[in-house]
């Protein structure tokens, strides 16, 4: 009996260790007080000042559209590509292999870095399309690998018959591939929206001016370590990220009766 | 119309992508840190290996070893606080399980800056934690939390435990139990059948989640920052003040080319002792 | 098939609001009251664009990187005027665009830094001084930089994440110009410097006055501006002038050299120096204004109060930051090392 109830407090005091700062936040963004801790009295200003603070919604509306963007392209670049390494041989595939492992294994500092030359080299102004085709190469990887260990568990014969019976390379990818592997691939888009929505390393590098992001706005927010503004941020995208993943699973609950 | 073929247009752009966005630019920071500085235009076309000298003087030496210090504590510290909760969470029902790994997951999912954040409000002086151990008279002055090392750690190991808590979780979820059953029947206790069975089996994913903590943690700058108070010095940090602030191109490309070699290096015994690991099990 | 229409409907807003009428401006953070940006906004329907930074060096690093384009006003402090000047990083400005120039104040302009004066225009200037908790440190024995060394002040002090402004303090208490170039000087200063590093909690230029705040520190350099804001919310926070002189700085507005919407700095630039909205700005973020017209207009209180508009005899004991030419690299390396130690 008391191994047992040590082992529940035990997940407990993780789960909390996990939640504390951002229920912490929550609390606090009811506060009405600006900078002090101590609680003085309830209020929803900050969740009014949020509102009216165009440049944060329009940074984070900047953030969406890269992230839905990039996520969308790459999750389009690392399925052609995992499904040309692992169907196809030419000879230099070892070597793609070993330059989708670099992305991987780079701190993202040295990637932000490296791609900050990439454009000065080709004099490339920051900004929008800096930032998305940054967002693009980082999580492409990524994709490419969810997507190919997937592949590796597909029925070759059946893309073996396909081929038998005449059916075209791209035939067999739209219709037999794809379909099988759509489970990976909603997965890696997500992990591409998550990663992009919340990179700070590689966007603080090519990032330019005149395209803002979320990110970058709250670190320079953070910084000032202040006002609840961003209090009622965190308390907000919170509540969007459980109610997005309460969908999802929702979806694969239904999808498992259907 | 070959050339249009889903087969050649797949290789060919994935080819073209990679080189344009891997070769390339890693390309950059290897011929640069072989150059020298320029006040105006960051790099001149000198060839040099004073980059390299630089990095020898001891006091890099120390900012090196200082952060895989730090990420190497974080790890342990993170393996020692995930191991149980797995284990543990292994025996609860399959919807249980999903359940506790979606709550491990969301906080995941909200910005990792803002959770910092949050840390600093707990942290410092009069924050949550010293204000509630003063109120209740375990102590009586607030404790010297915020802007030290023992900060940066709890924001480390805070952001990068569902890392290790995931690998960990696909790895225990695969132990068969059947092995450790006929361990029990076998007179082996509890602790006994933890480390020969349980812990070699799960071997992989210790090591999976370790690389995956490890990894990222040396190149988060921006929680020794806010936590650390720009005090402590590390690698992070300092690749970014050389890009950044001081100007210094070169000198910064050679800091990355050292660490990418040292996570290189790591993730080649990483490789190997899985494939080590492999033949054990498999024999 | 669907997912390009999605993509292209995505990519429209983007392209139809690349012609708005817009201003980017590029500054320290907390240094423009948000309702001057939405007055201006309402008035002249310009779209501005707000990013901040925290230090000259990354404000001068992200001009260079980006080659003079991208932002159109950036408020470099004195030494950077010069630095960017010499670099052609700055736009030449036409005065004649810029009616309420006649306000600012004379004794700021016309400096080495900027001899024409056609590069920069004066936005406000401040101090670096003794910042105090009083709550927990005796105010009377704060006089001068060297108190911060004492020994029971360990751990408890907080430095500007500035490279500048802490060798200044470091050159004072030795009796050096805080713009010395020798390298020996620069060096006791590091050395100096070492020894107060056990006293230091952190180095902070973003807002400095949280950790004062928050009771991480006791004692420490800290912006005149900041102490004010600080001791609204906490009475219990003082600002000091040392006796070897306050630093002394002056940020001014500039237009980079290749910025896009140059007509629409001009009209910025022009609206903050009217005087009623150069004394909203002091008044809100604690710093002096350049503009002499609006010290005319300012509320008594804030224009007495001493922790913003110091006396004469302050500033003559303070001293201006001056560029230090090429041992501001020597200056860094000795930096980074303080960093590490």
């Amino acid at each position: 009996m008391k191994t047992t109830s040590l082992k529940i407090f035990y997940i407990f005091f993780i789960l909390l260790f996990l939640y504390i700062p951002i229920i912490t936040l929550i609390i606090y963004s009811f506060n009405d007080a600006t900078y002090s801790t101590v609680w003085s009295g309830f209020t929803l200003k900050w969740y009014r000042h949020l509102a009216e603070n165009d440049q944060l919604i329009n940074a984070a509306l900047n953030s969406l559209i890269v992230a839905i963007l990039s996520s969308t392209i790459a999750v389009f670049l690392g399925t052609i590509t995992s499904v040309a390494l692992y169907r196809y041989s030419f000879y230099w595939k070892k070597f793609l292999y070993y330059l989708i492992f670099i992305v991987l294994m780079s701190p993202d500092i040295v990637m932000g870095i490296s791609w900050l030359m990439l454009f000065s080299f080709f004099n490339l102004d920051l900004g929008f399309l800096t930032l998305l085709l940054s967002h693009i190469a980082f999580s492409f990887p990524f994709v490419a690998i969810v997507i190919y260990s997937r592949l590796r568990g597909l029925d070759k014969y059946i893309v073996e018959a396909a081929y038998d019976l005449g059916a075209g390379d791209f035939i067999i990818f739209r219709y037999i591939i794809f379909p099988s592997i759509l489970p990976a691939v909603i997965t890696s888009w997500l992990l591409s929206f998550t990663l992009s929505m919340d990179d700070v390393l590689v966007s603080f590098f090519v990032a330019g001016p005149t395209f803002d992001i979320l990110p970058l706005r709250i670190y320079s927010m953070v910084k000032l370590g202040v006002k609840p503004d961003i209090n009622a941020l965190s308390a907000i995208i919170f509540l969007f990220t459980i109610i997005i993943v309460v969908i999802t699973q929702l979806i694969s609950w239904d999808k498992k009766r259907g | 119309m070959k050339i249009l073929s889903f087969k050649y247009f797949s290789i060919a752009l994935a080819s073209v992508w990679l080189i344009i966005f891997t070769l390339f630019p890693n390309f950059f920071i290897l011929i640069v840190s072989f150059l020298e500085r320029d006040e105006i235009n960051f790099i001149k076309p000198v060839a040099t290996l004073d980059n390299f000298k630089t990095l020898a003087d001891p006091i890099f030496l120390s900012i090196f070893i200082k952060s895989l210090y730090l990420s190497s504590v974080t790890t342990l510290l993170c393996l020692i606080l995930s191991y149980p909760f797995v284990l543990i969470t292994s025996k609860f029902t399959e919807n249980m399980k999903k359940i506790l790994l979606l709550l491990v997951i969301i906080p995941f999912w909200t910005s990792s800056l803002i959770r910092t954040y949050a840390l600093i409000t707990i942290l410092k002086a009069n924050g949550v934690i010293n204000s509630l151990l003063i109120s209740l008279h375990i102590i009586d002055a607030p404790m010297n939390i915020l802007y030290t090392d023992v900060a940066v750690f709890i924001g480390l190991t805070y952001t990068l435990l569902p890392f290790m808590i995931i690998p960990l979780f696909v790895s225990v979820d695969n132990i068969d139990y059947q092995l450790i059953e006929a361990a029990y029947d076998l007179g082996a206790g509890k602790i006994r059948t933890l480390y020969s069975i349980i812990i070699p089996l799960t071997l992989p994913g210790i090591i999976a989640g370790c690389v995956l903590v490890f990894l990222p943690s040396l190149g988060l700058f921006y929680i020794p920052d806010i936590l650390g108070g720009s005090k402590s010095m590390l690698i992070g940090n300092l690749i970014k003040n050389q890009f950044l602030i001081t100007m210094n191109w070169p000198l910064g490309s050679s800091i990355s080319i050292l660490l990418n070699l040292v996570l290189g290096i790591l993730l080649f015994i990483y490789y190997k002792s899985l494939r080590r690991l492999n033949k054990i099990v498999t024999d | 098939m669907r997912y390009i229409l999605i993509l292209f409907l995505l990519f429209l807003p983007l392209v139809s609001s690349a012609n708005k009428n817009r201003l980017y401006l590029f500054n320290w953070t907390e240094y423009m009251p948000d309702k001057i940006i939405s007055a201006f906004e309402k008035e002249t329907g310009i779209d501005v664009i707000y990013s901040t930074y925290d230090s000259n060096e990354v404000m001068y690093s992200k001009i260079k990187i980006l080659g003079g384009k991208g932002y159109d006003i950036v408020f470099p402090s004195t030494y950077y005027i010069s630095k960017m000047r010499k670099q052609n990083l700055l736009h030449k400005i036409d005065l004649s665009k810029i009616s309420n120039f006649k306000y600012l104040n004379k004794d700021l302009l016309y400096k080495s830094f900027d001899p024409e004066n056609r590069y920069s225009i004066p936005y406000l200037w401040g101090t670096t001084g003794i910042g105090c908790n009083s709550k927990y440190v005796n105010t009377d024995e704060i006089k001068s930089w060297n108190d911060l060394w004492k020994k029971k002040y360990k751990g408890k002090v907080l430095l500007t994440d500035d490279l500048r402004e802490v060798f200044t303090v470091g050159l004072r208490v030795l009796g050096y110009s805080g713009n010395d170039q020798n390298r020996d000087h620069i060096n006791e200063a590091y050395e100096q410097l070492k020894r107060l590093l056990p006293n230091v909690k952190l180095f902070a230029s973003d807002s400095p006055k949280q950790p004062f705040l928050n009771n991480e520190v006791y004692l420490g350099m800290l912006w005149n501006g900041e102490a004010y804001m600080a001791s609204r919310e906490n009475p219990y926070i003082k600002y000091i002038y040392p006796e070897e002189g306050a630093i002394i700085w002056v940020d001014s507005m500039a237009i980079p050299s290749k910025a896009k919407n140059i007509e629409n700095a001009y009209r910025f630039i022009d609206f903050v120096l009217r005087p009623e909205i150069s004394k909203a700005i002091s008044e809100e973020l604690g710093y002096a204004t350049a503009n002499t017209e609006s010290l005319k207009i300012m509320n008594d209180t804030i224009r007495n109060n001493k922790i913003i508009y110091p006396d004469n005899e302050t500033i003559k004991n303070g001293e201006f930051q001056a560029d230090v030419g090429d041992s501001i690299l020597f200056y860094e390396n000795l930096w980074e090392r303080l960093k590490i130690e």
